[in-house]
């Protein structure tokens, strides 16, 4: 089941470890990136040797302050990081770098969009509470391999935003909708690249239900490491299920960590690693407090984009467009950047603009051989504009304007030259069409279809539609041969 | 001439290495014989490349013929504490932990080393981790103290200590969590100074306690401990805690005799030996004969110091040895089983006793229900002392007390009491507590066991005592002394 | 003995295996050695600890990518490695 039965409520909250967009590590210099042979991305102060100091990454503490901003949280005056002492074979100084009590972040919201009834209608929006977002370091990576366990120390050291959410989501639904929105606003801003394939997003998911009504929160369980959207929804629903079923069989809740198996679709225990963590934070003598500074934040404020579901309303309420084609839009800051350019180039009709980026745009760029991104797309933003002033001018009908926009997209032409080289213009003058309609009308062959026409039967015109395109080599504007029809029909 | 060359301040080296009177190969040569006909005697070095020293040397000649002399270091060898990374050399503590490290970088002092043309010499005995005061914790042998070769050179730079006594090294790098430049300095005859915290980068010194560890230069004279000092302090990216000082020449500056002495109330009280008082009480007296303003300070949380520094430098040293697990480098156990199982073994096999005991005390302070009435009450003591002694150097400019209540006891006399052992940090901790510069300088003799006294001075002070103690030392003969060996 | 000082829990915590006879010693060390700690237990202390070492962004360090030790190195270095990762026992995590 997705939803819990009525008389149970689920309480989810989530930690995001979100790696930043960076090019060293976080307390180290050495660089870092997928897909390297193991060990290579590897200094003497990643390793953890006798002697080496951290120094903190500047790229990824204003990174994290940037993500503050997005979300409108408060950046402190100072922040400080603590040692998380535990012995673990991936942790190569066997204590994390970590921020417990002064983190870079605190407070802010997400604003997030649920599914609607049906494609075309927007969902119920809310805001999540972001309890804090601290600056750590990543471990490295545990490959098993027969009889042992092999250590890859390239991930270690990586610098990992970790942002903790209040317990306000309240369905799986709301939890998948919380991470598409962060990763969006991620993405967005600059702050992380949020691939989680390449392992930069993984989620550690806590879940607890109470009966409806009841203002305690249950005990929740922790179910860490989890790598995909759909397994945050799947353990969701999952767990929720599971302590239901358990406290209505009049059993208690552990609290415990556990782990999703994504090929079983279960969650199991997690053996506590070797007794219950007493990780004996205190402040890491290294790194003295780091104070920063009101100008840096005001700087980073201005690389803060408009929030996505903004943009979205302002799409709708005052460029009028459909709530699909909005959607579709403000899903890629630069995809949205691009139709905005197209639209300052025709301001008169958005929808028209945006029905031809969100469809037929997007459709070409991922249909071709490799896909094309953005970034590389043949039609620029004014010249698809420049399309839609054609058709909006009755130059060209609708169906012209998708065999333009098709040589447009192969040949990366402007509209008009494709227009003119191809003698598309359409025939929009009245007095030569209506001469042309007379005739037509005349024709015995049509006498039926305009009798039954006028007794009342309106889709007999259509009739004399077709010898009047030919007349006209198909170039009739249709919209003006139907309003002159009609008049002369009567 | 016939001197004796290991005999020679640094200062006269360079002078004579300079004028083309002597070779480094030459000073280096005379230095691993005495090294070989010595060494198993007073137990300094746990180790000597004399192919790598001598092709340092033949460097360093070279570079001077070619008129590219680096400076006043150029071609003068230098001890290095084995808890100082230097490439390529063993970096091992006197542990068994890390008996099989070969450093794969430099530490930032043996860059600045290289760079003043230097010549990095060996690898000094210390105490364990640099854990104890008498180099008896040493995991390889014992280091013995060349006045008197049944007692100890003091800790945890015994090494660095003996081998100037002896003659074998004429600079040489301590390390200095507690006292273990000053003291052994004391115990040995000779000058350590611990600077400023933060004057000194700790990149590349293999971390005990990081916010009390610091490098010092440690030389038979006090000229000869401020030329070493001039290279080592300087800016460095590396480490977050090091300002460096970025344009200070770090000479002997100022007129000592201007310099306001204080005396802490009671300390001279504190167990201390009959002579040992009275030596110190000489120099107080001989300062004030120079006409320096002698005044009694008040230190009233004095008493505090030795647990505040016991809770926080155990508390440090317990996560900072965290990482010697036999994963990465270092001693692996045989024993396997599950990781955690060869973690334990290889850490129960790698460290002796007195690291275990400071483990097992700093994890005791900093765990869960144990951390507030502990660890965060020592910061606060911390606070509180370090204020105190700010106060009391705002009325004076330097303090003055004995080094050591002792001096070098027998090996192994105080071996089954380490709680004794602590105590006897009782004047040098307060320096690392507060962050402060201070330096033991020879100040006399109990029978043929050397005396030194103790001068602690304001933040970026060192060159009042090192003005202080060249005044002293140009007025008595205990500079440059030596070891009958 | 400080209350709560419980060697076998502290040595695990540690990573470190005693033998008895080093239980027993230890203990009574560090018993005596924290009996030694009271005064800090009893002192009149100021508030907070109230550490002056603040640094602004001029000592964080630039986005620019520095030298590696290279795999090779590591896994010299390690006491035991395979094809360039380093060996481990067999970590096992539960799967209940």
């Amino acid at each position: 089941m997705s939803q819990a039965p009525s008389d149970w409520e689920v309480v989810i909250g989530l930690e995001v470890h979100v790696q930043l967009r960076t090019r060293a590590k976080v307390f180290a210099s050495s660089p870092w990136g997928f897909g390297q042979e193991p060990n290579a991305q590897v200094d003497p102060v990643v390793l953890g040797l006798p002697g080496t100091l951290p120094v903190v990454n500047r790229e990824a503490v204003e990174k994290a302050v940037l993500f503050g901003l997005v979300v409108g949280a408060e950046i402190p005056e100072r922040c400080a990081w603590d040692r998380k002492n535990y012995f673990y074979p991936d942790n190569p100084k066997n204590y994390q770098l970590t921020q417990k009590d002064f983190p870079v972040v605190v407070g802010g919201h997400v604003e997030i969009e649920l599914p609607g009834p049906s494609r075309n209608v927007m969902g119920e929006h809310k805001s999540v509470r972001i309890h804090h977002a601290h600056l750590e370091e990543d471990v490295g990576k545990l490959s098993h391999a027969g009889g042992g366990s092999l250590v890859d120390y390239n991930r270690a050291g990586v610098p990992l935003l970790e942002i903790v959410t209040e317990p306000d989501l309240r369905s799986a639904a709301e939890a998948e909708a919380f991470l598409r929105s962060l990763v969006a606003m991620l993405t967005q801003a600059g702050v992380a690249d949020c691939d989680m394939e390449k392992g930069q997003l993984r989620c550690d998911c806590n879940v607890s239900v109470r009966r409806r009504g009841d203002a305690r929160l249950g005990t929740r369980t922790e179910t860490k490491n989890l790598n995909s959207i759909s397994s945050v929804r799947d353990t969701v629903i999952y767990e929720a299920a599971r302590q239901i079923r358990e406290l209505e069989a009049g059993r208690t809740i552990t609290q415990e960590t556990r782990g999703w198996n994504a090929e079983l679709a279960r969650g199991y225990v997690l053996r506590d690693k070797e007794d219950a963590h007493d990780y004996r934070y205190f402040p890491d003598p290294d790194i003295p407090a780091l104070r920063i500074s009101r100008e840096t934040v005001a700087r980073l404020a201005k690389q803060v984009p408009e929030n996505l579901y903004d943009r979205q309303r302002r799409y709708v309420e005052k460029l009028g467009l459909p709530y699909t084609a909005a959607s579709v839009l403000v899903a890629d800051r630069a995809l949205a950047e691009w139709f905005e350019a197209a639209v300052a180039a025709h301001p008169a009709n958005p929808s028209g603009v945006a029905n031809l980026v969100a469809n037929d745009l997007l459709r070409d760029l991922s249909a071709a051989v490799p896909p094309i991104p953005l970034s590389a797309c043949p039609i620029r933003p004014a010249s698809l504009a420049g399309l839609v002033k054609l058709t909006d001018e009755g130059v060209i009908s609708k169906q012209q304007a998708k065999e333009v926009f098709a040589e447009m997209f192969s040949t990366g032409q402007e509209a008009v030259a494709i227009v003119d080289a191809k003698g598309l213009r359409q025939n929009s003058d009245t007095g030569e069409l209506e001469k042309i309609i007379r005739e037509v009308v005349a024709d015995p062959s049509v006498a039926k279809s305009i009798a039954e026409y006028r007794a009342g039967n309106e889709k007999a015109i259509n009739a004399l539609k077709g010898p009047i395109m030919k007349r006209t080599q198909g170039k009739a504007n249709p919209g003006l041969v139907d309003q002159l029809l009609r008049r002369i029909l009567g | 001439m016939v001197d004796a060359l290991h005999e020679l301040s640094a200062v006269e080296l360079g002078r004579r290495l300079a004028s083309g009177a002597l070779t480094s190969r030459a000073l280096c040569e005379a230095l691993i014989a005495r090294h070989r006909t010595l060494n198993d005697k007073v137990g300094a070095f746990t180790h000597l490349d004399e192919a790598d020293v001598l092709a340092q040397a033949d460097a360093s000649d070279a570079r001077r013929k070619a008129g590219r002399g680096r400076g006043p270091l150029e071609g003068i060898p230098v001890g290095i504490k084995d808890n100082v990374a230097v490439k390529g050399q063993p970096l091992t503590c006197s542990s068994k932990m890390l008996a099989p490290l070969v450093s794969p970088y430099d530490s930032h002092v043996a860059e600045r080393l290289r760079a003043s043309g230097a010549i990095l010499y060996g690898r000094l005995n210390m105490d364990e981790f640099a854990m104890g005061s008498s180099t008896e914790n040493s995991a390889f042998r014992k280091a013995f103290n060349p006045w008197d070769l049944g007692r100890i050179p003091g800790g945890s730079s015994g090494g660095s200590a003996a081998a100037l006594a002896a003659g074998l090294v004429p600079l040489a790098l301590g390390s200095d969590t507690g006292g273990s430049i000053r003291q052994p300095a004391s115990h040995c005859g000779v000058v350590g100074l611990k600077p400023t915290y933060g004057l000194i980068s700790r990149f590349g010194l293999v971390a005990f306690a990081s916010s009390l560890d610091q490098i010092g230069p440690m030389a038979r004279s006090v000229e000869d401990c401020a030329l070493l000092l001039d290279a080592l302090a300087s800016a460095d990216a590396r480490d977050m805690t090091c300002f460096g000082p970025s344009d200070r020449a770090f000479t002997p500056a100022g007129d000592a005799r201007k310099l306001r002495i204080g005396v802490p109330k009671g300390f001279l009280g504190k167990g201390v030996a009959p002579e040992v008082a009275a030596a110190v009480n000489a120099a107080v007296e001989f300062y004030r004969s120079q006409g320096c303003a002698v005044s009694e300070v008040e230190l009233p949380s004095a008493d505090l110091a030795v647990p505040t520094y016991y809770v926080v430098a155990t508390a440090e040293a317990s996560s900072n040895l965290g990482r010697y697990d036999g994963v990465r480098y270092g001693h692996r156990s045989a024993v396997s089983g599950t990781p955690v199982e060869m973690m334990t073994a290889s850490r129960s096999e790698g460290f002796g006793p007195e690291v275990k005991r400071r483990i097992l005390l700093g994890t005791f302070v900093l765990s869960a229900g144990y951390a507030d009435a502990y660890y965060v009450r020592a910061l606060r003591a911390r606070a509180k002392i370090r204020a105190e002694y700010l106060a009391a150097l705002s009325g004076v400019d330097v303090l003055l007390t004995p080094t050591v209540p002792t001096p070098a006891f027998k090996v192994g006399e105080k071996a089954a009491d380490p709680l004794q052992l602590y105590l006897e940090d009782v004047f040098t901790i307060p320096a690392n507590l507060a962050g402060l510069p201070a330096i033991s300088v020879p100040c006399g003799k109990s029978g043929r066991l050397p005396v030194g006294f103790h001068l602690v001075g304001a933040p970026l002070s060192e060159s009042k005592l090192l003005a202080a103690g060249r005044l002293f030392e140009d007025a008595h003969g205990y500079a440059h002394q030596q070891a009958p060996l | 003995m400080a209350e709560g000082f419980d060697i076998d829990h502290l040595a695990k915590l540690a990573r470190l295996s005693l033998t008895a006879e080093e239980k027993a010693l230890f203990a009574s060390q560090l018993g005596q050695i924290l009996g030694h700690f009271q005064t800090l237990a009893q002192a009149d202390l100021p508030a907070s600890a109230d550490d002056a070492r603040v640094v602004d962004e001029s000592a964080l360090r630039s986005d620019e990518p520095g030298p590696v030790l290279g795999a090779e190195a590591v896994t010299r270095i390690a006491p035991a490695s395979r094809d360039g990762q380093i060996s481990v026992p067999r970590v096992v995590d539960d799967e209940s």
